[in-house]
C-alpha cells in the first residue's frame, strides 16, 4: 500500500467530522450515530454493504437533507447546511453515483451551470476550465458535447465540476462502480493527483480491494452506523468484509454430489447468428442432468448471453436443437418454453426481471401470467398472486414492508431474492441462472447461494452464468469455459483455480500453464472479471 | 492521461452556416422554378409580403414552443394562448384605440394561458398534453363568453367577432421600392428574384412584424448566451442535475412557459391587428399546431423554427395567391429534390428509400406534366400537405430536449 497519510496530525483542524449524526425516515433509522473524522489532504474511504447508509449519510454531509441528531464541522466549525448550494459555498463537493450530467449540452455548459457567477459561461469560464483540467490532469476537453463522451471522462466532468465550484472536500459516491478496471486505475490516479494538490477526497465504496489501495483511511459503516476505522496498512480485505458483514464471509461451496444421470436440458451444437451472420453462439453442445449445476466461464461478450436467450426463445437459434427432457423445444416463444418449465434469473434485472414501477404482487405474475395461482381461467387472480407474494416474500427472507410497494423501493439484494422466489416457485425442472449474485451484498448472495444449492439438491437442473469466479468454481458440479461462442474447454471445479479459469477465460488455455507469466495472464483476467461483477453494485 | 482529443464533431458555427446555405439553396431553386415554369408569383414582392404575414404568427407560436419545450414543458396549449391573444389584442386595441395596447394586453392575456399551464404541469404535475387541449378548449369558449358580454351592445360586433380595429404603423425603406421595383420586373434569373425578395422585405412591413422578426435573435441571444438561458435549457435536459446545482427548476418552467404564452398571444395580436383588422372567432386556425411542427422541423432552434415558419408561409402564401397553378409548379421542384434524396440515399447504400424515393419523384413528374394545375381542394390544404410530408421526412435526425414532458418532482420534501 504506496498511499500513505500526509500529514495527517500537523495540517490543522479536521476537514470534515460528524458527530453523533442520526437521520429517521418514516419507518427506518438510516443512519444513528454516526462519528468519522475526517483529516485533510487524504483520501478517506467508507465502506459498507449496500443498504448500510453510506449514501444517506454523504446526502447529509452534502445538505441534501438535514440529520434529526448529530453535528457537522468542517474545519473545527459547526455548520448546518439547508441545502447542497449551503455545502458548495463551505468547500464541499459531491460527486453522484449516477452522473448529473445534460447530454445535449457541451462539457463547459455542464460545468458551469449553476455557477455562472464565478466566470460567466464564455471565454473565461473556458480558460478556467483548461486551467482546472490541466492542473489535475483530468483532460477534459470543456467544447465536446456531453453525449460523446464516455464514462470515464464524463466522471472527470463531474470532478471538474465540483473544482470549479471552489471544493476543498469532494465526496465521490460509488466512482468505481460504472467503470472498468482500467478507468478505475485512471480515477485513483486522479485522486491521488487531488490529494497531492491538498484536497481532502471522501470516497464511498463497498469493493474493498479498491478502497485498500486507494484510502489513507477507512471507516466500516455496518447497519447505519461506524463500527470501525481502519488504517489500510496494516489491515485486509478479510477483516474489513468481516467487519462490514458483522460476521464471517459466505463461502460459495457445494457439499456432496447430488448429480443423477437424468438429462433435463440438452444442447446439440446450437449455433446462435449476429445481425451480420456471425455465430455469436457457435455449436454449443451440453447436457445438463437432474441435480446438476452446470457452470460457463467467460469473459464478457463471448456468447454466453446470446445462449441464455437462445435456450429462453428469446432469440432464434440458427442450426442445432434444444431438447427439454427429450421434447424439442428449439424455436418455442419464451412463455411456451417457461411454461413448460424453465425459470430464469435474467443477468439484468431491471430489464429483463422486474417492472420497478409495478408493487411486488403484480411482479410476481410476470412470465407466469398463465399458471396458476396468478391466474384462474383467464383472469388475473389477484388474491392467490397475492397469496404466493407474501410467501415468497417470508420464504426468501426479502425485506419489504409488505407486497405493495413498488419494485424500486427494495434494494438490489431483495429484488434478487424476490425474482429468485418468483422463479422457483411453479417447481421448474431447469434454471438459468444468469450472474445471480451481480451487485447483491454480501448476506443476499449467501442466501441466494443456500437457495441454489437447496434447489439443486431437490433435483433442480441449472445453468449458471457468472462473472464471479470463485462463484462458478463453489457452485459449479460441472464448469465450462466459453469464448468466441466457443465451449473450449471443461475444468474439474474441485480442483482448477480462478487463475487457471481465468487464463482458460482468455483463451491461454487451461491446462500446462504452471510458469509464471502465464500464470501472471490468467491472473489478469480473473482479476478484471471479478471487478466486473463488483460493478453490478447498485 | 489521455490526452485531449479535438471534438470529433462538426466545428462549430456550422449549423448556421447549413442553416445560412440551405436557405440560399431553397431561394436559387426557386428562382430557377420561376424561369422554367414561368410562374412569376413564386418570387415575386408580394408573394414575399404575404410570406411574411403568413409566417410570422406560426413562427412566433413555434417560438413560444420552443421556449417552452426547452425547458421541457410540452405546450399543446399554444392554440388557446393564440386564441386569448388575438381577443385581448382586438378588445384593448379597439376600445383604447391604439394597437401598442392592444399588442399588451394580448400578450398579457396569452402569458396568463402560459401561467395557467404552467400551474397545471409544474406545480399540480398535469399531464402536459391533457393541460394544453383543456387550455385550448378552456380559450375558445371563454373568449367567446367575453365577446358576448362586451360585445353585445357594439354595432358590427357580436359573439363571434370585435369590431374594427386599429393597425399598427407600416414602415419601410425610402427608395428601395424604386430603386428595385423595375429590376423586379425584368424577369431575370436570379437577380430579378433577389430584387423582389429586397422589395418585399423593405416595404410597406407592419411594426408588429419588425418586432415579432426581432424575436428569433433575441430568444437565440437569451436562451443561448446567457446564464439564465444556460439554466432554463437545462432544466429540460436533465432537470435532476440542474437542480443539484442550486438551479431552481420549478421557477424556470414557470418562466419558461409564461414566457411561451406571451410569444403565442403576440402571435394571436398579429393574426388579429395586422393579418386582419378585426378579431374572428376561429381566426387562428390551428396555427398554434402547425406551429408546434415548425418548431419540431427546426429541431427546437430558433432559426430553424425561423425557417420551418417561413415554409409554411410561402405554401400558404402561395396557395392564397396564385392558387392550383403556383402550387403546381412546385410539384416540380419536389420531384426534382425527391430525385436527389434518391441519389444521396444510394450514395449512403440505403437502397429502399432511395427506391420509394425514385417512385415518388416520377409520380410527381407524371402527375406535373399530366396537368395544368392542382384542384382548388388540394390547394387549399397544401400547407398542412406540407406539414405532414415535411414532419415525417425532418423527424430522422432530431434531438429533442432530454427531459420534455415528463413529470418532474423536486428531490427535497
Amino acid at each position: 500500500m504506496s498511499s500513505t497519510p500526509s500529514g495527517v496530525e500537523t495540517s490543522g483542524p479536521p476537514a470534515v467530522e460528524l458527530h453523533g449524526i442520526t437521520k429517521r425516515f418514516p419507518g427506518v433509522v438510516a443512519n444513528h450515530d454516526i462519528d468519522i473524522t475526517v483529516a485533510p489532504g487524504t483520501v478517506h474511504a467508507i465502506v459498507g454493504e449496500n443498504g448500510a447508509g453510506k449514501s444517506t449519510l454523504m446526502k447529509t454531509l452534502y445538505g441534501m437533507h438535514r440529520p434529526d441528531e448529530g453535528r457537522i464541522l468542517i474545519r473545527g466549525q459547526e455548520v448546518r447546511f439547508h441545502s447542497p448550494s449551503d455545502a458548495i459555498r463551505h468547500g464541499i463537493g459531491m460527486v453522484h453515483q449516477h452522473f448529473m450530467l445534460a447530454d445535449n449540452l457541451t462539457v463547459l455548459e455542464n460545468v458551469v451551470l449553476g455557477a455562472e457567477r464565478e466566470y460567466g459561461i464564455g471565454r473565461r469560464a473556458r480558460a478556467r476550465i483548461q486551467e482546472l483540467s490541466d492542473q489535475y490532469g483530468l483532460g477534459v476537453d470543456p467544447d465536446r458535447l456531453m453525449e460523446d463522451l464516455g464514462v470515464g471522462d464524463r466522471q472527470r466532468v463531474e470532478i471538474l465540476k465540483v473544482l470549479y465550484r471552489g471544493a476543498k472536500t469532494i465526496i465521490l459516491d460509488e466512482p468505481t462502480a460504472v467503470l472498468v478496471p482500467q478507468e478505475v486505475d485512471e480515477l485513483f490516479d486522479n485522486l491521488r493527483e487531488l490529494k497531492r494538490e491538498g484536497l481532502t477526497v471522501i470516497f464511498i465504496s463497498h469493493k474493498l480491494d479498491e478502497v485498500l489501495s486507494v484510502a489513507d483511511e477507512i471507516t466500516v459503516i455496518r447497519r447505519g452506523t461506524t463500527v470501525a476505522t481502519a488504517d489500510p496498512g496494516s489491515t485486509t480485505a478479510r477483516e474489513l468484509a468481516t467487519l462490514m458483514v458483522g460476521g464471517e464471509l459466505p463461502v460459495p461451496e457445494l457439499r456432496e454430489s447430488t448429480v443423477t444421470d437424468h438429462v433435463v436440458l440438452s444442447l446439440d451444437g446450437v449455433t446462435v447468428a449476429a445481425p451480420d451472420g456471425r455465430p455469436v453462439v457457435d455449436g454449443v453442445s451440453v447436457d445438463i442432468h437432474k441435480g446438476e449445476i452446470v457452470g460457463i466461464a467467460g469473459v464478457e461478450g463471448n456468447g454466453q448471453s446470446e445462449l441464455i436467450a437462445a435456450i429462453m426463445g428469446m432469440r432464434p437459434v440458427a442450426s442445432g436443437s434444444i431438447a427439454l427432457e427429450g421434447r424439442d423445444i428449439t424455436g418455442w416463444s419464451t412463455l411456451k418454453v417457461r411454461e413448460a418449465g424453465v425459470g430464469y434469473i435474467p443477468e439484468d434485472r431491471h430489464r429483463h426481471g422486474v417492472l420497478l414501477e409495478s408493487p411486488l404482487w403484480e411482479n410476481r405474475i410476470l412470465g407466469h401470467q398463465t399458471k396458476a395461482p396468478s391466474v384462474r381461467g383467464r383472469w388475473i387472480n389477484r388474491a392467490g398472486a397475492r397469496a404466493d407474494s407474501e410467501r415468497i416474500v417470508e420464504e426468501y427472507d426479502v425485506r419489504t414492508p409488505n407486497i405493495d410497494v413498488i419494485a424500486d423501493a427494495l434494494s438490489g439484494g431483495n429484488q434478487q431474492k424476490f425474482i429468485i422466489g418468483r422463479e422457483m416457485s411453479g417447481a421448474p425442472r431447469f434454471l438459468v441462472a444468469a450472474h445471480p449474485t451481480r451487485g447483491v451484498d454480501v448476506g443476499a448472495q449467501s442466501a441466494i447461494w443456500e437457495q441454489l444449492r437447496e434447489a439443486r439438491a431437490a433435483g433442480l437442473a441449472v445453468l449458471l452464468v457468472s462473472a464471479d469466479l470463485d462463484e462458478l468454481i463453489g457452485m459449479s458440479d460441472t464448469l465450462h469455459v466459453i469464448l468466441r461462442g466457443r465451449l473450449v474447454a471443461q475444468a474439474d471445479p474441485t480442483t482448477v483455480t480462478p487463475e487457471q479459469l481465468g487464463s482458460a477465460m482468455t483463451g491461454a488455455g487451461l491446462h500446462g500453464e504452471d510458469g509464471p507469466t502465464e500464470g501472471d495472464s490468467g491472473a489478469d483476467g480473473a482479476d478484471g472479471a471479478d471487478r466486473r461483477e463488483n460493478g453490478g453494485g447498485a | 492521461m489521455e490526452p485531449v482529443r479535438r471534438p470529433a464533431g462538426r466545428p462549430s458555427g456550422w449549423g448556421r452556416w447549413r442553416l445560412l446555405s440551405l436557405v440560399g439553396a431553397v431561394f436559387v431553386s426557386l428562382a430557377g422554378l420561376r424561369v422554367i415554369t414561368g410562374q412569376d408569383m413564386l418570387t415575386d414582392a408580394g408573394t414575399i409580403n404575404t410570406t411574411l404575414t403568413f409566417a410570422v404568427p406560426i413562427g412566433l407560436a413555434g417560438l413560444g414552443g420552443l421556449w417552452a419545450e426547452r425547458a421541457g414543458i410540452i405546450n399543446i396549449g399554444l392554440e388557446g394562448m393564440m386564441i386569448l391573444g388575438t381577443w385581448f389584442g382586438a378588445y384593448f386595441a379597439w376600445a383604447f384605440d391604439n394597437p401598442w395596447i392592444g399588442l399588451l394586453a394580448g400578450i398579457l392575456g396569452g402569458m396568463a394561458g402560459g401561467l395557467l399551464h404552467a400551474v397545471a404541469t409544474v406545480t399540480f404535475a398535469v399531464d402536459h398534453i391533457v393541460s394544453g387541449v383543456a387550455i385550448n378548449i378552456l380559450a375558445l369558449g371563454a373568449m367567446r363568453y367575453m365577446s358576448i358580454l362586451l360585445y353585445s351592445d357594439v354595432p358590427g360586433a357580436g359573439a363571434a367577432q370585435s369590431p374594427t380595429t386599429p393597425g399598427f404603423p407600416t414602415l419601410g425603406l425610402p427608395f428601395v421600392g424604386e430603386a428595385f421595383g423595375p429590376l423586379a420586373d425584368r424577369g431575370w434569373f436570379l437577380v430579378s428574384d433577389l430584387a423582389s425578395l429586397v422589395v418585399g422585405l423593405t416595404t410597406r412591413m407592419s411594426a408588429l412584424t419588425l418586432v415579432a422578426l426581432l424575436m428569433i435573435p433575441l430568444t437565440y441571444l437569451v436562451l443561448w448566451r446567457t446564464a439564465f438561458g444556460l439554466r432554463l435549457r437545462s432544466v429540460g435536459e436533465n432537470p435532476d442535475a440542474s437542480e443539484s446545482l442550486g438551479v431552481r427548476v420549478y421557477s424556470l418552467k414557470y418562466v419558461a412557459v409564461v414566457v411561451s404564452g406571451g410569444l403565442a398571444g403576440m402571435g394571436g395580436v398579429f393574426l388579429a391587428l395586422v393579418a386582419s383588422n378585426i378579431y374572428q372567432e376561429g381566426q387562428t386556425g390551428g396555427r398554434g399546431f402547425i406551429g408546434l411542427a415548425a418548431m419540431i422541423f427546426g429541431n427546437w432552434r430558433p432559426g430553424g423554427v425561423a425557417m420551418g415558419a417561413g415554409l409554411f408561409g410561402y405554401t400558404d402564401a402561395l396557395q392564397l395567391r396564385g392558387g392550383g397553378e403556383a402550387i403546381h409548379a412546385l410539384l416540380l421542384l419536389l420531384a426534382a429534390v425527391l430525385l436527389l434524396v434518391a441519389v444521396w440515399q444510394v450514395r449512403k447504400d440505403r437502397k429502399g428509400i432511395a427506391v420509394a424515393s425514385v417512385v415518388a419523384g416520377v409520380l410527381l413528374l407524371v402527375w406535373y406534366f399530366t396537368t395544368d394545375s392542382l384542384p382548388r381542394e388540394l390547394a387549399t390544404y397544401s400547407p398542412h400537405i406540407t406539414t405532414l410530408l415535411v414532419l415525417s421526412l425532418a423527424s430522422q435526425r432530431l434531438r429533442p430536449p432530454a427531459a420534455i414532458g415528463k413529470q418532474w418532482r423536486a428531490s427535497r420534501s
